[in-house]
């Protein structure tokens, strides 16, 4: 009895320190400013809720314009990189394609410290007009995507059994014809799980946006870090654009909790 | 058998293979399903690596000729204290934060390896901060630790411990810390819970059977068997820590002596144009991670042939 009291005692006070932080975004979201810059203990917590916020951040910067710049970014770069990683993590694979060399050289670009990238680019990208562009940033978000997908892909495609492929192709099956009628079906969930993690990278990647992006194609994790570091600090819509912006990435925790952890460790742990 | 497959033979010869045909033909597939990859790789990986070596021989900021220096840049950074410094506290803060996070991650796995009512809950709950944007997270706790409104300090001060400077220089990395240690911990719980139920029960039951204590249950028998996942966590988590960018952009902004390896090349490549010398570092930078990630590749795999 005592254990169990111990137990759900120290669950408790992990799940209060995890989300106490993000319950506090929504908190200050609807807090008038006032209450945000309060030193009351009591006034914290008790407070009326407004939506001022909300609506000076709509009114007062281009929040949906650069809400907007993410999506276009994200959706654009992950069905690009689907596509190449698929096909690509399909042959290593199936056929250890350059015995392990490639799948390496092609991991080691996630590994890549954005900075390495980021000095070439930014040289190559104002030759060619490319800064501050969206084309620019797809580009970008596709390179930092491609090497994840296709290890996390890798691994999905290993689980389908190789005797499948034989009897499609003994009953005649074309390569292409196993590939989209017998493969693809089977890998679906990875598919699925691959597209939403790269939609969450690019959704959240900030560094590449910061140094690429200024006015027409800023995202809107660079809108946020511009509230913090001006000459007033912008806590209330701050933390309204954050309220927002983060709440893709939590339904998506939420509802691919069991596999976040395969994600996160490129397949090798089965959480 | 023998006629028909010469008459195969001749009908191919016959007639010339199409371009598709070639491309999907048994021998040539799997390279053609390389193809955009490698395009893909060979624009945004060697240029960018090619570029990179090229101008850490040169000296340039960005306007006029560049100048070829030799190793100049080279024997910069090795007397670089600003760098050297960097680097000292980019290994200290992936110190730190591995340590914290494998003993967090492993006693609440042990706690949570049973399965329980509410697991589900309990985990998805936990796994929320894992997908949000450091950036937003950062600017987050920036904020909760202010010395005078932020929450924390005003919690603290309730329970009588006193308020912290956390962005004093003396604290502020510390923070920075805590907050990465905050974000990833649930990463080693679970990534250990999963291990600790795939391990077999029947070698602990035996262990039980002949008295071995709960200690040295978990010394001798728990933690051997851990071990390649915990050698998965503590690489994983190095390359991640590597590169940390964000958390500073959202607090200290570099100040306050928490500069960090990518941080100074970001600085001295973006702020002060010193391209050539900025190659030089992000190169090391690289090298490091290259050598983490060597290390990564392997047990990566051999996790997955399991």
């Amino acid at each position: 009895m005592i254990r169990k009291v111990l137990f759900w005692l120290v669950t408790l006070i992990v799940l209060f320190i995890v989300i106490g932080p993000l319950v506090w975004i929504y908190l200050t979201a609807v807090k008038s400013p006032g209450d945000i810059f309060t030193t009351e203990l009591k006034r914290l917590i008790l407070f009326e809720p407004t939506l001022d916020n909300f609506k000076r951040l709509f009114t007062d910067y281009p929040y949906w314009y650069n809400l907007a710049n993410t999506a276009i970014a994200s959706v654009v770069s992950t069905a690009i990189v689907m596509i190449v990683s698929m096909l690509a993590a399909y042959s290593f694979a199936r056929w250890n394609t350059g015995y392990g060399h490639l799948l390496f050289l092609t991991i080691s670009t996630r590994m890549f410290p954005p900075v390495v990238a980021a000095i070439p680019f930014f040289m190559m990208y104002r030759t060619f007009g490319l800064l501050d562009t969206h084309v620019g940033i797809i580009l970008l978000y596709i390179y930092f995507n491609t090497s994840f997908a296709t290890f996390l892909l890798y691994g999905f495609f290993k689980e389908v059994p190789k005797e499948l492929e034989q009897a499609a192709m003994i009953d005649g099956y074309g390569r292409m014809e196993v590939f989209r009628k017998v493969v693809f079906p089977l890998v679906g969930p990875g598919l699925a799980v691959t597209t939403v993690f790269c939609l969450i990278w690019s959704w959240n990647e900030f560094f590449y946006a910061f140094l690429f992006t200024r006015v027409s194609a800023r995202t809107v994790t660079v809108l946020i870090s511009s509230f913090w570091g001006s000459i007033e600090v912008q806590y209330g819509p701050m933390a309204a654009g954050a309220a927002i912006t983060i709440l893709p990435t939590l339904l998506a925790a939420w509802f691919m909790q069991r596999y976040i952890i395969r994600g996160l460790t490129f397949g090798a742990v089965k959480g | 058998m023998n006629t028909k497959m010469d008459n195969l033979e001749e009908y191919a010869v016959a007639r010339k293979p199409s371009m598709w045909e070639v491309l999907t033909s048994e021998r040539y597939f799997k390279w053609t399903l390389l193809i955009p990859l490698l395009l893909l790789l060979g624009v945004f990986m060697l240029y960018p690596l090619f570029y990179c070596i090229y101008y850490s021989f040169h000296e340039w900021g960005m306007r006029g000729e560049a100048v070829f220096v030799g190793l100049h840049n080279y024997r910069e950074m090795l007397n670089d204290k600003a760098f050297l410094k960097a680097f000292g506290r980019t290994l200290y803060v992936l110190a730190i934060c591995i340590s914290c996070e494998l003993l967090i991650g492993l006693g609440l796995a042990m706690l949570w390896s049973r399965e329980f009512k509410g697991q589900n809950i309990v985990r998805g709950l936990c796994l929320l901060p894992l997908l949000v944007a450091p950036l937003i997270l950062s600017l987050l706790w920036n904020f909760m630790c202010e010395y005078d409104f932020g929450a924390i300090n005003q919690i603290l001060d309730a329970i009588g411990l006193g308020k912290v400077y956390w962005w004093s220089p003396k604290f502020a990395l510390y923070t920075i810390c805590l907050i990465t240690i905050w974000q990833w911990f649930p990463f080693s719980v679970f990534v250990l819970v999963a291990g600790l139920r795939s391990l077999p029960r029947d070698v602990f039951e035996a262990a039980k059977v002949d008295g071995a204590s709960g200690w040295y249950t978990f010394r001798r028998l728990t933690l051997p068997m851990l071990s390649p996942l915990i050698m998965i966590i503590v690489v994983l988590r190095a390359m991640w820590l590597i590169r940390l960018f964000d958390p500073l952009y959202g607090t200290t902004r570099g100040g306050v002596r928490t500069e960090l390896l990518d941080w100074t090349v970001y600085r001295t490549a973006f702020v002060f144009f010193d391209i050539g010398y900025g190659s030089a570092m992000a190169l090391f930078s690289l090298l490091l991670t290259i050598a983490i990630c060597a290390i990564a590749f392997r047990l990566l795999m051999r996790a997955l042939a399991r």
